[in-house]
């Protein structure tokens, strides 16, 4: 068990390490969160911040949409254990962010489960969701 | 002392974990010596001694030749977006706690503490949260008016400023020889050049990162900035401050792998009295890290945020 709360709370600590390129409010509602089941299209590993391009099927009528959400730099994510190959197109992934202010299909990463069943920190700044350092 | 401190905090993290369970995740692959990077200096160091995480390289402090502390090195720094939860008056006071629903007003008094409450990390002067700085009528409407959805100049790729980028959360490289000290910033990838033997400031222009001069006290280096051009802020948050800033920067460091760090605003455009943020918790602190070195950054490499308009550029009155 002590193992176990030592493992999270690196991961926890990890995370203190944001992403502040610009203020988190500027760009993305913290009240609005969204939870997107897609395949990835695209992975831009490019800063000031990653974009990972997904297309998300609509359970219900069937109609696909094309999302892109943004996460932490490179920089920051490749200290944190991430490289630009963990995550290819036609993966299948969950993002849990925030939505983008203009309505638009684009959120803010906080969370990516991965094909593997790992879930792992996306750099998100959104200072409701980050854990806290 | 501090090795308590470190504890403390290593335990209230863990419990924040378990408490935001939802929250939960596990870093991919981590890479040897990267933990206090990411901790950024609050468990970066003495806390791995209970947690296993990254401890500095031990040993004295590093000197110049001429006997001067060396600051040269790879730091660490807590990512500070909010700098009066840490701020007090020159004589240690905390200010009063602010309103989160209206920014610039006092908050109205807590509800009294519950006793079945699991116990928290608190902060100082209660609860951590944001504080009402001693705004003068001007740096109170700034601060009032102040909504980055407007106008972001971070967002914009703009220099952050000389403040803000020692608050950012990305590492700090410092150069230092008998002359001059380099602050090389990773974010952006900017740098900011100034001497340290004591020379007067030079009568330039404002600019974003200012007009930095040091000088020595003893172990303690003393860097005082002046000349800004007024388009900054102080942190993430947004805190004001005007170009009659003068920022005072106090670095000691007590052994190898670590600098205290200690900064004094004097802004007389934006505050009635001068306020600090000094190291007396472990936010302040920063960590060495001899393995690593700053990466490139290019800000502008895909701005989309930008570039799509959810960001829109700020508007300077001389523009």
């Amino acid at each position: 068990m002590k193992a176990k709360l030592a493992v999270f709370a690196m991961g926890l600590l990890s995370a203190a390490s944001m992403f502040a390129h610009h203020s988190f409010s500027a760009e993305f509602d913290s009240t609005k969160m969204v939870t997107l089941k897609g395949t990835v299209t695209k992975v831009d590993w490019l800063n000031p911040h990653i974009w990972i391009y997904l297309d998300v099927k609509d359970d219900k009528t069937g109609a696909v949409a094309s999302w892109q959400c943004e996460g932490g730099a490179p920089n920051s994510l490749t200290r944190n254990g991430w490289t630009k190959n963990d995550l290819k197109k036609g993966d299948a992934i969950t993002i849990n962010g925030t939505l983008a202010k203009d309505a638009s299909k684009t959120c803010n990463a906080s969370q990516v489960a991965l094909p593997d069943g790992r879930r792992v920190f996306a750099g998100s700044s959104n200072p409701d969701l980050a854990p806290k350092d | 002392m501090k090795a308590r401190k470190y504890g403390s905090f290593l335990t209230a993290a863990i419990t924040a974990t378990v408490v935001t369970g939802a929250l939960l995740f596990v870093p991919l692959k981590p890479l040897a010596g990267q933990d206090a990077a990411k901790a950024g200096g609050k468990g970066g160091g003495k806390g791995g001694a209970k947690g296993g995480g990254y401890q500095p390289p031990a040993g004295p402090t590093p000197r110049k030749a001429d006997g001067k502390v060396d600051f040269s090195g790879y730091w660490a720094r807590p990512y500070t977006p909010d700098m009066s939860q840490f701020a007090t008056d020159m004589n240690g006071k905390p200010f009063p706690n602010e309103d989160r629903a209206a920014r610039g007003q006092i908050a109205p008094p807590p509800p009294p503490p519950d006793p079945n409450a699991a116990p928290g990390r608190g902060g100082r002067g209660g609860g951590g949260g944001s504080r009402v700085l001693p705004y003068t009528a001007w740096g109170a409407s700034n601060w009032k008016a102040y909504d980055p959805t407007n106008g972001d100049y971070t967002g914009a790729c703009l220099p952050f400023g000389l403040m803000r980028s020692i608050n950012s959360p990305d590492p700090l490289q410092v150069m230092q020889d008998g002359n001059f000290m380099a602050y090389l910033f990773e974010q952006n990838t900017w740098f900011h050049l100034f001497p340290i033997d004591g020379r007067p400031h030079t009568k330039g222009i404002g600019t974003w990162f200012g007009d930095s001069v040091g000088h020595f006290d003893g172990d303690t280096l003393i860097i005082e900035t002046v000349n800004f051009n007024g388009k900054t802020r102080l942190d993430t948050n947004g805190h004001p401050h005007s170009d009659q800033l003068v920022l005072t920067e106090k670095w000691t460091r007590p052994d190898l792998g670590h600098v205290t760090y200690e900064m004094d605003v004097h802004d007389p455009k934006t505050y009635t009295q001068d306020w600090k943020v000094i190291d007396d918790m472990a936010p302040r602190q920063f960590v060495l890290h001899n393995d690593q070195h700053i990466m490139e950054y290019s800000c502008e490499e895909n701005n989309k945020a930008l570039y799509e308009g959810r960001i829109k550029p700020p508007k300077y009155d001389d523009q």
